[in-house]
């Protein structure tokens, strides 16, 4: 990254300096500004056959602003007339007048602030953000206006969280329980909405003008200013690269954020429902995105409904499996990678074509040649299946890592007088252990995860995999959620943890062994 | 050459034997099986008896939901392939750039590959529950919908999710094949594209599309296999209803042949779907294999 040129550093002080003061003044000047509008309609009174000014017009206004009056305690009650004018059939006109009475507030930010209105942290948190986001951008250090630059960013996805935040706490949070929907006690937040929108002096009246209340976030927009000030500011103090690549990096962070929030969620889901009773799974109008209650005993009661067995059964089968893959695996990979026979390669494309015949085109005939072998449902067939299935990858990531590994120490060993099993086993598989390892691991998964062969294969109970196994939780009419993603819970974690330790042998594992082949 | 010297010719065949006999029993049997059914009369109670011609097939192409499953099983194949290759590659590009968290990012992405089918099928089928589902509770609490939305209210909609489920499962193998494929890549090239002044664009289609074309094949001839293959995501979030309409081939043989009792539709249709994967997997690996001597 470039320096700032020293001749250009005083300017740019004392520009930054301005800035600064600039972008606080801002801020303040923004927090002041009425963000936030609510209006509430407390009393309409039609007035039939009454012209603007005339005595019954008199009579009912002297009426309407006494019923008024009572509201005018909560704070500022506007009074609205609308006059609807008609022809009637005789040529003469009627005339009704509308009074609409309500009260109006707009608020500023430090009003939000001090209510305690939830919404109202995240403004703390903005003013916060740009105090340190300006503070960086200040230092001369290129991370530290990098930073200034993340904080920024930060700083322009507060508004539409705060938006949110707002909104979810008058619809969700007090609109649901005040419209009976939702069972909960919501005195604290009744309390400060009063605080918010009647200075407090609402009291119990509060429910019924929240209930008939229309809100609306008017200038949420302009909270966006401090953000894009801030990037300003940082975008001036930098070079033109280092822009460039500071602004390249927040996409790749958002982007990469962003898909991790995405591929996380439904692991969130599932862990949040596995914890909750079975009446919070199925609420709609439940309100919080943790359980409230955490049911720990969930898992007690899984196991309880036979969930142990069928995690040995997988246990069993997978082990089974993967151990079948490679001792048949092992040979002919090493056969493959140090061998010279006739028909390798016609062996090799019966390897690459036998990929492709899945187990789930061929179920018939499986069901039809396990029941001949006499080895359906049992853990001893979807073992072989799995392992037979698994064989062409067995091969080729093995076949990979055996060709990458010199042949010198095994023809020394030879020379030795080991034979050639000997030299595989004591010289090669201990070198060639990542592969033979990442192999296991990936085999070993992938019979852990097998679903449509076992649910066709396995019909006793107890024989069932944990993926077949989960399944008894839902029946046609009845889903039994926090029972069926707790025991999913259990039978993802190992496996999530297993590959993440193969995940950087696989990549190089998947190509050696694949594209070259 | 990387050889070790065996004497008798017979050896290597010695070596490979298991894995054959392993191969054969369990993987080529079941082939001979389903053609040999396929071409068999097959009572309702699964009796085999004499040779059928081809009346299995007629009552294949017959079956009143016969078109609309392999359209569906296109558009599932093409769109879940199409799109998971192209977010793949993208995701892949931005793992392969150096940052802060990297390595949380990649094991983060790997997760929906090590997770089994029916249970992601599962959640994902929770998720978008219309009564209780948890998008719908999520999207309420951030105020972002007034009301519940029903994200399933036709059938096409639900394929739909079926399929974006597809993708999601998909992606991460996509990414790393992708990603090995870049990581071979010489940063030599790229320092060349640079003195030339080529800029990002122009370095993604000289140098980053042409170096990664080995890996996208075989990711992608894995996956038209895989997706083609995929039954639970289906089976689990609409079991194929209304009327087999979310269908695809597989969920469809499966349901002939053990719920149905029509095990002749059934092999007829396995038959059918052996051939189909077998021509597009050929077409694909010798058109990319003539690709690549070209080079």
């Amino acid at each position: 990254m470039k320096k700032l040129a020293p001749d250009a550093r005083p300017r740019s002080r004392r520009i930054g300096a301005m800035l600064i003061i600039e972008g606080l003044v801002l801020i303040v000047i923004l927090l002041s500004v009425p963000l936030f509008e609510a209006t509430t309609t407390v009393y309409t009174k039609k007035s039939a056959n009454t012209f603007v000014g005339d005595e019954k017009y008199q009579t009912v206004k002297t009426e309407v602003e006494a019923a008024v009056a009572e509201y005018e305690a909560f704070g500022e009650v506007a009074l609205d007339e609308s006059v609807t004018l008609r022809d009637k059939s005789d040529g003469t006109q009627s005339s009704m007048v509308t009074f609409t009475a309500s009260t109006q507030g707009r608020f500023t930010g430090w009003q939000l602030i001090g209510s305690g209105v939830p919404a109202g942290r995240l403004l703390l948190l903005l003013l916060a953000l740009s105090c340190l986001a300006v503070a960086l951008a200040f230092l001369q250090s290129p991370v530290s206006q990098g930073m200034a630059v993340g904080l920024a960013i930060v700083a322009l996805l507060i508004p539409p969280v705060f938006s949110m935040s707002i909104t979810r706490f008058f619809t969700r949070e007090i609109g649901t329980v005040l419209s009976g929907a939702r069972q909960a006690d919501i005195a604290g937040q009744l309390a400060m909405a009063d605080r918010l929108l009647y200075n407090g002096k609402a009291g119990d009246a509060v429910k019924g003008l929240l209930s008939g209340m229309d809100f609306r976030c008017t200038l949420s927009m302009w909270l966006l200013l401090p953000g894009a000030f801030l990037l300003l500011c940082g975008a001036l103090r930098m070079q033109n690269a280092q822009l460039s690549h500071a602004l390249g990096r927040g996409c790749l962070y958002a982007f990469v954020i962003a898909l991790s929030v995405l591929i996380l969620y439904p692991y969130y889901v599932m862990f949040i429902t596995a914890l909750r009773s079975p009446a919070e799974t199925t609420d709609m109008y439940f309100l919080h995105i943790l359980p409230v209650e955490w049911k720990w005993g969930n898992f007690q009661d899984i196991v309880r409904r036979n969930v142990l067995t069928y995690l040995g059964n997988s246990l069993l089968l997978s082990f089974g499996a993967t151990l079948i893959s490679l001792l048949c695996g092992i040979p002919a990979a090493y056969a493959m990678a140090r061998m010279r026979f006739k028909g390798k390669k016609a062996f090799l494309g019966f390897v690459i074509m036998s990929q492709m015949f899945s187990p789930v085109v061929l179920l018939v005939g499986i069901s039809q040649l396990m029941i001949t072998l006499k080895l359906n449902d049992s853990v001893m067939g979807l073992m072989l299946i799995n392992a037979a299935f698994n064989q062409a990858f067995a091969i080729w990531l093995l076949r990979g890592t055996f060709v990458s590994i010199s042949s010198e120490m095994e023809q020394a060993a030879c020379i030795d007088g080991c034979s050639v099993v000997g030299a595989l086993i004591r010289v090669l598989l201990p070198m060639a252990a990542p592969g033979i390892v990442t192999t296991l691991i990936f085999v070993f998964i992938n019979a852990w995860n097998e679903y449509t062969i076992s649910t066709v294969l396995i019909s006793t109970a107890s024989k069932k995999p944990i993926t077949v196994g989960i399944t008894q939780f839902s029946s046609f009419n009845m889903i039994e959620w926090h029972y069926l993603f707790a025991s999913a819970l259990l039978a993802t974690i190992p496996v999530v943890i297993l590959f993440m330790l193969i995940e950087k042998h696989l990549v190089s594992g998947l190509t050696s062994g694949g594209v070259k082949g | 050459m990387n050889t070790i010297l065996v004497r008798k010719k017979w050896v290597p065949y010695l070596w490979l034997l298991p894995s054959i006999i392993l191969m054969t029993v369990f993987v080529v049997f079941p082939i001979l099986i389903v053609f040999r059914l396929s071409f068999s009369e097959i009572s309702r109670a699964g009796v085999v008896g004499g040779f059928a011609g081809f009346s299995n097939f007629v009552a294949a192409f017959n079956d009143k939901a016969f078109g609309i499953v392999m359209q569906n099983t296109a558009v599932w194949v093409v769109s879940v392939v199409g799109i998971s290759t192209v977010l793949g590659f993208i995701i892949a590009m931005a793992l392969n750039t150096e940052f802060f968290g990297r390595k949380i990012a990649r094991s983060i992405v790997i997760f929906p590959w090590a997770t089994s089918l029916v249970i992601q099928a599962s959640v994902w089928n929770y998720i978008i529950k219309y009564e209780y589902g948890n998008l719908n509770n999520v999207l309420l609490n951030m105020g972002l919908i007034k009301n519940a939305v029903n994200w399933r209210l036709t059938y096409q909609i639900e394929f739909a999710w079926e399929c974006g489920v597809g993708i999601f499962v998909t992606i991460p193998f996509v990414t790393f094949c992708v990603l090995s494929g870049l990581q071979s890549i010489d940063a030599a090239y790229y320092e060349a594209a640079t003195v030339d002044g080529a800029g990002f664009w122009k370095k993604l289609r000289h140098v980053t599309l042409p170096l990664v074309r080995p890996s996208l094949t075989v990711s992608t001839v894995l996956n038209i296999i895989y997706v083609f293959n995929s039954f639970p995501i289906v089976y689990t979030i609409t079991k194929g209803a209304p009327a087999n309409k979310t269908d695809t081939m597989v969920t469809l043989l499966y349901m002939r042949a053990f719920y149905d009792q029509q095990k002749g539709t059934a092999t007829a249709l396995s038959v059918i779907g052996f051939v189909i994967l077998c021509i597009v997997a050929g077409v694909y690996m010798m058109v990319s294999m003539r690709k690549e001597e070209d080079l």
